[in-house]
């Protein structure tokens, strides 16, 4: 009994790889190209060839040490920059979220339209507003404008504000009979339990304000400002381009970001669970 | 290893904010005058900028420093620059060809010719057909600075086993060549083409020039007016250019390569095909990743007509001069310009970036010899900007990035076999006329 027990356990797990395996392969198949490429000899990349004959990491040290490109500082930046963001973002959204769900105030459903109003606006329409804003307030070139514009969003309060929907309104009753404040209400009850909630939002903001490509070319002009995205495009060049550089800096831009979700995603499922259990 | 995360993260923020307190704003009067220089050169291009900038403030050391600030592509440079209207974020700035009408309309900017007159610079150092595209009724509007022409590349070693000596210079001699250069698989596909070029509006543009035709009307926009219609679609320019692309796909003599040029150059270094159209710019690139699997030659950019007379105009781009209402930081520009195109810096430029070095001089530095000695390929280039004439300079206009995409579109329609040359050549007439049109009406 036991036996055919494993041996069902191991034919599934078997199955399941079989089906895996080949996912997997497609899709970081282009990620695996770009880091044979990146490591590629030039006369290589256009020969229809998979894996490099030999491996250089001429591209690496060029975009990491060449003064031209600074790559370090760049992801630096990037990384003050998206963290703030997504920090700035998990309080004020939890906030307001929770201002929307359990609190009753006067003219609290046109508030809330009119929060959601915003997501309708599609982000290049105010892009030049908010550059001239930056522009007059003096701001341009510093970590303020690459994170104050977003520190808050619709999308974030939304999507807390759904999820604290789903909590008996009985427990915000009992808490509050029990002399229970709103802010400690808030830190000892609603955070512990949407976790799954805020670390999604976290991860998202986080990858988002990464991958920001426009905005900070906008307001920053010098190097010390420059965020990742911009870096790659600094390796672009229309008339004269390697690839090889070019697919290095993208590793080089990918590994930091994916190292922060491969360590959210734990996170991310740890609360998934403890939310499950406690019901 | 939560707290330690979090204590982490705020002192990332606190790190952060700090870095942004440190940033002094102060404008000292006394000491080197502060430029701010704007380009658009990625990779080894802005490789090659950053160093001569960093030879510009060694040798102005106390007088004059300049700051190079990369700002994306040409477009997203120049949709900056748009964005910030009148507030001259920079003092130089490179602009690609066709953002020169829409500059000199601004008013944003100083033409480089007062700095001429007043400085007595002699003119006839730069190259007369280069600075033919930036010269409007006489005046000199930006220093001409990364500048280059297309060109036919083709692979030598596939012309020698086909026995093709000459290099073809029409469409005519493509058609004949390109089917002595064609091979298929032992299945009936197609192994390699003998020719084949991306879908680029460039290349429209330079095929205008070559009949000796004029793109837009008002002198080619060059008038004492601004254009208000195209005019290849009148002067019939427009339409033998369509026809060689109908021809060129109908009958199978190219693949349609797609939109821009990056899918023709990876043909073309994967051997696909045996003949394509590029900028001079890209000869070093092509060598280098061609490496030692064929060898490049280089020919005139093709005619349309074998009878055709005219001549290739300028693309790239150019270094203007803000117009910022300061005495001190405009002269202290117009050093900067005069070093950027100084013999040996351009030299040095083309060397790097197989752009031309826009300096009559700079042909004599032992930099430039060394160069052409290593890519004699480079000399066919030259030839034919000396070939040229300032007539076909090429046109102006105020919205050539989009009149570029309408182009592209109807081209691609074509590809896609839509319509006839002619409904495609009407097709980009009436869409640019409506963009000119309005931005017209908004303008002026």
């Amino acid at each position: 009994m036991k036996q055919t027990l494993v041996r069902r356990h191991q034919f599934q797990t078997l199955r399941r790889l079989l089906l895996n395996i080949p996912l997997m392969v497609v899709i970081l198949i282009p990620l695996l190209y770009t880091l044979s490429i990146s490591v590629m000899q030039p006369d290589e990349i256009y020969t229809n060839r998979l894996i490099p004959s030999s491996v250089s990491f001429e591209n690496y040290v060029r975009a990491l040490t060449g003064s031209y490109y600074n790559f370090p500082r760049m992801i630096l930046n990037s990384f003050i920059v998206s963290t703030s963001v997504m920090l700035g973002q998990m309080v004020t959204c939890s906030l307001a979220a929770f201002a929307f769900s359990f609190l009753e105030f006067k003219g609290k459903r046109v508030l809330f339209l009119a929060v959601l109003a915003t997501m309708m606006v599609p982000g290049e329409v105010t892009i030049i507003a908010n550059y001239l804003t930056m522009l007059r307030w003096g701001w341009l070139d510093s970590y303020r404008a690459l994170t104050f514009p977003f520190l808050t969003s619709a999308m974030g309060i939304f999507l807390l504000r759904q999820y604290y929907l789903t909590f008996a309104k009985e427990l915000y009753e009992a808490a509050k009979l029990d002399g229970c404040s709103n802010i400690r209400f808030m830190g000892s009850i609603v955070v512990p339990l949407s976790r799954p909630a805020l670390g999604a939002l976290g991860a998202y903001v986080f990858l988002n304000t990464w991958n920001q490509y426009m905005w900070p070319l906008l307001v920053t002009n010098s190097r010390h400002y420059r965020t990742v995205q911009v870096g790659i495009s600094m390796l672009y060049d229309i008339d004269a381009y390697s690839l090889g550089l070019m697919m290095a800096g993208v590793i080089i831009v990918i590994v930091p970001s994916l190292s922060i979700f491969v360590f959210m995603n734990k996170q991310l499922i740890h609360g998934l669970m403890a939310g499950a259990v406690k019901g | 290893m939560k707290r330690t995360l979090s204590l982490f993260l705020v002192v990332l923020l606190l790190a952060g904010s700090a870095f942004a307190a440190g940033k002094t704003e102060a404008v000292k009067a006394e000491g080197p005058v502060e430029l701010t220089f704007w380009h658009a050169m990625g990779g080894v291009n802005g490789e090659a900028i950053a160093h001569m900038v960093d030879q510009f403030n060694k040798q102005y050391e106390g007088k004059i420093h300049v700051t190079y600030e990369f700002q994306g592509t040409y477009d997203d440079e120049f949709a900056k620059i748009q964005a910030s209207g009148g507030n001259y974020p920079c003092d130089v700035m490179q602009v690609y060809d066709i953002g020169t009408r829409y500059l000199i309309d601004s008013g944003w900017t100083l033409p480089v010719q007062k700095y001429i007159d007043k400085d007595k610079y002699d003119i006839s150092q730069i190259e007369p057909n280069i600075a033919a595209y930036y010269t409007v009724e006489g005046t000199l509007h930006s220093m001409p600075f990364n500048s280059s022409t297309p060109l036919l590349y083709y692979n030598k070693t596939a012309f020698d086993e086909a026995g093709i000596k000459k290099v073809p210079t029409s469409f005519e001699e493509i058609y004949e060549v390109a089917a002595k250069l064609k091979q298929y698989n032992p299945d009936g596909s197609v192994k390699r083409y003998g020719f084949g070029m991306g879908n680029y509006g460039w290349f429209f543009e330079q095929w205008i020039g070559k009949q000796g035709l004029h793109y837009v009307n008002n002198n080619n926009g060059r008038g004492d007016a601004y254009a208000t219609a195209v005019d290849f679609d009148r002067n019939g320019g427009g339409v033998k250019i369509m026809r060689v692309w109908d021809k060129v796909l109908k009958e199978d003599i190219a693949p349609y390569l797609n939109r821009g040029n990056n899918d023709a150059k990876a043909a073309f270094i994967a051997g696909n095909i045996a003949i394509t159209l590029e900028s001079t710019a890209a000869l070093k690139s092509l060598l280098l990743n061609v490496g030692d699997k064929f060898e490049i030659g280089v020919g005139y950019f093709p005619k349309i007509d074998k009878n055709d007379v005219g001549g290739v105009s300028v693309g790239g781009g150019s270094l203007w001069m803000m117009n910022t209402g300061d005495t001190r930081r405009e002269d202290a520009s117009w050093e900067f310009l005069k070093f950027m195109i100084s013999p040996d810096m351009q030299a040095y430029w083309n060397m790097m970036t197989g752009y031309f070095p826009i300096t009559v001089k700079a042909a004599e530095t032992d930099v430039f010899k060394q160069n052409i000695a290593k890519y004699p390929q480079f000399q066919v280039a030259i030839d034919q900007l000396h070939s040229s004439a300032p007539q076909y300079a090429g046109a102006l206009l105020s919205v050539f990035s989009e009149s570029r995409k309408i182009v592209e579109d109807y081209t691609e329609r074509l590809a896609n076999r839509e319509g006839t040359p002619e409904s495609a050549v009407e097709g980009m007439a009436r869409d640019i006329n409506r963009a000119i049109t309005n931005y017209n009406l908004v303008n002026y």
